[in-house]
């Protein structure tokens, strides 16, 4: 039967079949692993869903109705604010300036591309426990150097802004490589010729920066900026292995407050609103992101 | 104004000399066409009075000034690149602005000097627009455009015809050569195809292995060619070389001929061979014959249309004043 | 409405966790603990479990905060692919209210081997009348000190807060800061150390937690007090940083000598004294953790091995328990691990063990059974809501040892906290 229908519709059918098929698996995934358990967080989200308090399966919206009022999430929602905007922004100037200058180096430090992706390719936990001993006078390499000469760097991860300054350097050095990728390859795209035209009609490095090759690494970079943004809102593995969340708790971005919640308080539905609401946020930014991607593709 | 002066500059890449010692001189106004096959170093050698390369030694003189380690934006120069290299986010008026942004000139002289280029160009309608949205000889024009705008010295084009089709190539071809006789500035005109050299050329600089081969006009070096190289590359098609019986005939390790001085005979004539395939051009028929004694088939062009079966036996005779001697070092025999 | 909402729920937690649940099968014991030396000891044995009884046990040892992931999903949708399960006695109390566990009194009852189990932690699982875990761990609060440093400031080991404090001053210098605690906010964190403080003024969690009156007493003068003994050792006598050490600093500072006083755990203090570990230990001894004008209370800490209410292989689960916490298993892991908190008691009559640990150091195991002695079993309060009580106050402290509040209104907020979460 199969081979009637294909004679019939002809070759373009018989492909876009085995097209269909071969995202079958994907789609599979997707419902099975995203769909299905998001079903159940969104529902969750509006349930009484308690494990010590009891559960009468009663559907509504007090969850989303406390949140509102609720001081530790709008607190949360600061901390993830500064710790999302500072690492973003750090790590899209680094990974620009590294690629940048990766693009112009020749010779043997071109290693550099490889050695620069590391950071990248080691987990969030260990490298939470590096900056985490890099962050603890104690521990640090950098204060003992420093000690040499009787300055005494200052405790960082004892004070909110340090404790978060130090979350975002961590996190901008597992992530900046990143960066630096998607940079190298829009870099990779632009005709050397551009920099040289520009180079004869009077500009200078600086200027052919500016008005040449950063418009064409716009898109780019507005990709970045939103990718990691979107990341950056699961904020976990570098607070609870850095600051526990502290000090007291100005390290708990709206993850980690979730967690504390589900976890710790045992209210399964309110972590789950809150949830809901980070993925809400995140789903509202990819969004923009396909339909700028659209715009800028074609 | 537009005097370059070209003294024992050289370049290397690395280890690689790609360019030895080379000495050139380009008079004020002149189009001078480097020409020869990929690889000889005529790119670099433009790049090199671009400023885009840094000579390793050697000097370049502009105008009288010495130029050799100025920025390529102070050399007053203007190029037009193979791929025309146009500002992918910037308008054509944007585009063709650049330079003289860059220059800070004030915005009336740049609108005024856009509309005139655009309507030379015949790019009026077209100055919104951005590079993606215009065919290939539109972004020639623009590209040219903005070379135009500066007002330089000497125009520098690096291969700029090699991107368009047969049919706009020689419409493109024309554009350049009244521009030039328009505008009376010296263009260095950098290309592979020798049709170009001979057709745009006042000299043609013929270079081989970073080497200058020849230097001359462009009937210069079709009747005078220095050199077995020359002689091969200039002319279409390629000029027979003879060398062995025949070449000692004349006195010379190797005798050159071109296929359109070589005369056509059923009865009789120098030498006797056999007809192999033949191109019908309509206007010409260009005939091989391979001699008795030679691997090589000869090309002989006829005038008109001229019939010859395969095998059938020919006889080609040179005509003496056309022939080209030289010697055993390939150099021509005066 | 709600029936769809509910079956959603329902649906959506058994599809995700019944993917993990075919691997469950009928002669397999699958076993769920989370990474300490005991647990990684245990793994090490699996192959010894299955010689012995037949039975294949597949031990999945995981970090403490997958595991915290991985149970909720399994016990919420009662998927039945863990038999065993690492069983705090912290949370015991609120996985029986959540209706996660299922008694194990009828099979401890047939173990000949329970009887040789310490009656302490042992009894820290019984609850309602019903036994829900075994343990296998106890660990407890001590204190370690260097003899020399202590010896060249012509002062004594502290016997309690308040001498601690008279003597910090004499033995802080350039080279080493008096003491480390633990600050970083959590129930297993700060809230393992400081309520050793606490107790020793006086302090409690509630108004009468034996009487049965769960009223929130953190806010008491007594805690402030012992607060503020907390926040002034850690911040005028400890090394630079303290605010932020859990027990990991601790251990660093105290093996690279730049603190004379830890007050730790067994597991941490047994890697301080240990010659191996530490190029101080030959000058370190071993004491009681301080106590105060209401005595002494050393931290302990219970982990058991428990059932899932939803468990397969129940029966195969309890037999694997058994074998785990017996004399002859957990010996050997006291031998190969790092793992003097056995609550096995005939272990300790073990030759090879009390050689292998005098030989750490000669005081440490009787210590340890000193500070068994005086611990209470509700050092920290058996609830179903301390896990986020302990979050709450463990935060208080860390926000006030930092600066962010003063001890008065760091408690008064723990107080209010407290009250939220017991819905007061």
């Amino acid at each position: 039967m199969g081979n009637t229908l294909a004679a019939r519709r002809g070759a373009t059918y018989e492909l876009q079949q085995g097209y269909r098929l071969m995202m079958l698996p994907a789609v599979l995934a997707v419902v099975l692993f995203a769909i299905v358990p998001l079903a159940g967080m969104f529902a969750l989200a509006f349930s009484d869903y308690h494990l010590i308090r009891g559960t009468n399966w009663e559907f509504g919206w007090r969850n989303f109705v406390r949140m509102l009022s609720d001081k530790r999430l709008m607190n949360s929602v600061y901390v993830m604010a500064a710790l999302s905007v500072f690492g973003v922004i750090a790590q899209v100037l680094i990974g620009s300036a590294v690629a940048v200058g990766l693009q112009k180096i020749t010779g043997r430090w071109r290693v550099g591309r490889v050695l620069f992706l590391l950071p990248y390719a080691v987990p969030h936990v260990a490298v939470a426990l590096i900056w985490l001993s890099l962050f603890t006078p104690t521990l640090s390499p950098i204060n003992a150097f420093f000690d040499l000469f009787g300055v005494t760097v200052p405790a960082f991860l004892t004070s909110q802004w340090g404790a978060i300054f130090a979350i975002v350097v961590a996190d901008t050095w597992t992530n900046f490589p990143f960066a630096m990728l998607i940079i190298m390859a829009a870099l990779q795209g632009i005709s050397p010729d551009l920099e040289e035209a520009a180079a004869i009609d009077g500009a200078t490095r600086v200027r052919t920066f500016i008005h040449i090759t950063l418009p064409l690494l716009t898109p780019a970079l507005l990709m970045i900026t939103l990718f990691r943004f979107i990341d950056s809102l699961k904020h976990f593995p570098m607070i609870f292995v850095m600051t526990k969340g502290g000090p007291g708790r100005s390290t708990q971005a709206t993850n980690y407050y979730a967690y504390v919640q589900t976890f710790q308080n045992s209210n399964v539905a309110y972590g789950a609103a809150i949830a809901v609401m980070l993925f809400l946020t995140a789903a509202l930014i990819s969004y923009h992101v396909a339909k700028l991607n659209q715009r800028v593709t074609t | 104004m537009g005097r370059i002066v070209l003294r024992g500059v050289q370049k290397d890449f690395g280890a690689d000399t790609v360019i030895p010692p080379l000495d050139l001189e380009i008079d004020e106004g002149e189009f001078v066409v480097f020409v020869g096959p990929s690889g000889c170093g005529k790119s670099t050698l433009l790049r090199l009075i671009a400023g885009l390369e840094d000579v390793t030694a050697g000097a370049i003189d502009i105008d009288g000034v010495d130029a050799t380690d100025a920025a390529p934006g102070k050399r007053g120069l203007a190029m037009v690149f193979q791929s025309y290299a146009l500002y992918p986010h910037l308008t054509v008026a944007q585009n063709i602005a650049f330079p003289m942004r860059m220059a800070k000139l004030s915005t009336a002289e740049q609108t005024r000097r856009i509309d005139d280029a655009a309507r030379v160009l015949n790019l009026t309608d077209y100055l919104d627009r951005r590079p993606g949205q215009l065919s290939g000889g539109q972004r020639q024009r623009v590209a040219i455009g903005r070379a135009i705008v500066r007002e330089p010295t000497a125009f520098l084009f690096d291969e700029p015809l090699s991107n368009l089709d047969a049919a706009l190539r020689v419409g493109m071809r024309l554009e350049i050569s009244e521009l030039h006789k328009r505008l009376k500035t010296t263009m260095v005109y950098v290309t592979h195809d020798q049709v170009e050299a001979m057709t745009m050329a006042d000299k043609i600089v013929v270079l081989n292995a970073g080497v200058i081969e020849q230097v001359g006009s462009p009937l210069e070096l079709y009747n005078a060619p220095r050199n077995l190289f020359v002689a091969r590359f200039i002319g279409s098609p390629m000029m027979n070389i003879l060398e062995g019986r025949a070449a000692s005939e004349h006195g010379a390790a190797a005798i050159g001929v071109r296929p359109e001085h070589l005369s056509l005979s059923t009865a009789s004539g120098a030498w006797a061979g056999r007809v192999g395939l033949s191109e019908h051009l309509g206007s010409d028929t260009f005939v091989r014959v391979t001699l008795d004694d030679v691997d090589e088939p000869l090309t002989v062009r006829a005038a008109g249309e001229r019939h010859f079966n395969v095998g059938d036996t020919v006889h080609v005779s040179p005509d003496a004043d056309k022939l080209h001697r030289f010697d055993e070092s390939g150099l021509r025999v005066v | 409405m709600k029936r769809m909402l509910k079956t959603v729920v329902a649906a959506s937690i058994a599809l995700t966790a019944s993917v993990a649940s075919l691997t469950a099968k009928a002669d397999e014991v699958n076993v769920l603990m989370f990474g300490m030396p005991y647990t990684n000891g245990l793994q090490a044995l699996a192959a010894d479990f299955e010689a012995e009884t037949g039975i294949k046990a597949n031990i999945d040892v995981v970090g403490q905060d997958v595991f915290e992931n991985r149970i909720t999903l399994t016990f919420t949708g009662g998927t039945g692919d863990i038999d065993v399960v690492h069983t705090p006695v912290i949370q015991v109390q609120r996985w029986i209210q959540a209706g996660w566990l299922q008694p194990m009194t009828d099979a401890v009852a047939e173990m000949p081997g329970a009887a040789d189990i310490l009656a302490g932690p042992l009894g820290a699982y019984n609850v309602n009348g019903d036994q829900w875990a075994l343990p296998f761990f106890a660990g407890v609060g001590l204190m370690s000190y260097r003899e020399d440093v202590l010896e060249a400031a012509g002062v004594g080991v502290p016997e309690t807060w308040a001498e601690m404090l008279e003597i910090a001053p004499k033995i802080s210098n350039d080279e080493h800061a008096a003491i480390a605690l633990r600050a970083v906010p959590g129930q297993g964190f700060n809230m393992f150390i400081f309520p050793m403080v606490m107790r020793a003024y006086g302090g409690s969690f509630f108004a009468d937690y034996e009487g049965g009156d769960l009223t929130p007493a953190i806010n008491s003068p007594e805690n402030v007090e012992a607060l503020k003994v907390y926040v002034e050792l850690i911040n005028e006598y400890g090394p630079e940083g303290a605010g932020n050490f859990n027990f990991a600093e601790v251990n660093a500072a105290a093996q690279n000598g730049q603190i004379v006083f830890a007050v730790e755990g067994t597991g941490i203090i047994s890697q301080i004294v240990d010659p191996d570990k530490s190029r101080f230990a030959e000058n370190t001894g071993i004491a009681l953790p301080p106590g105060g004008p209401a005595g002494r209370s050393p931290a302990i800490g219970v982990h058991g091995m428990g059932i899932p209410a939803s468990a397969a292989n129940p029966d195969l689960a309890a037999k694997f328990i058994e074998w785990a916490v017996s004399a002859e298993t957990v010996s050997k892991i006291a031998l190969a691990q790092s793992f003097p908190d056995f609550t096995t008691a005939s272990v300790a009559e073990n030759p090879d063990v009390v050689a292998k640990y005098a030989a750490i150091h000669p005081d440490f195991l009787s210590t340890r059974v000193a500070a068994l002695d005086l611990a209470i079993g509700h050092y920290r309060p058996l609830i179903p809501e301390w896990p986020a009580l302990g979050q709450a106050i463990g935060e208080s402290v860390n926000a006030a040892i930092n600066g962010l509040m003063s001890p008065e209104d760091a408690l008064e907020q723990a107080e209010q906290d407290m009250r939220d979460i017991l819905g007061l």
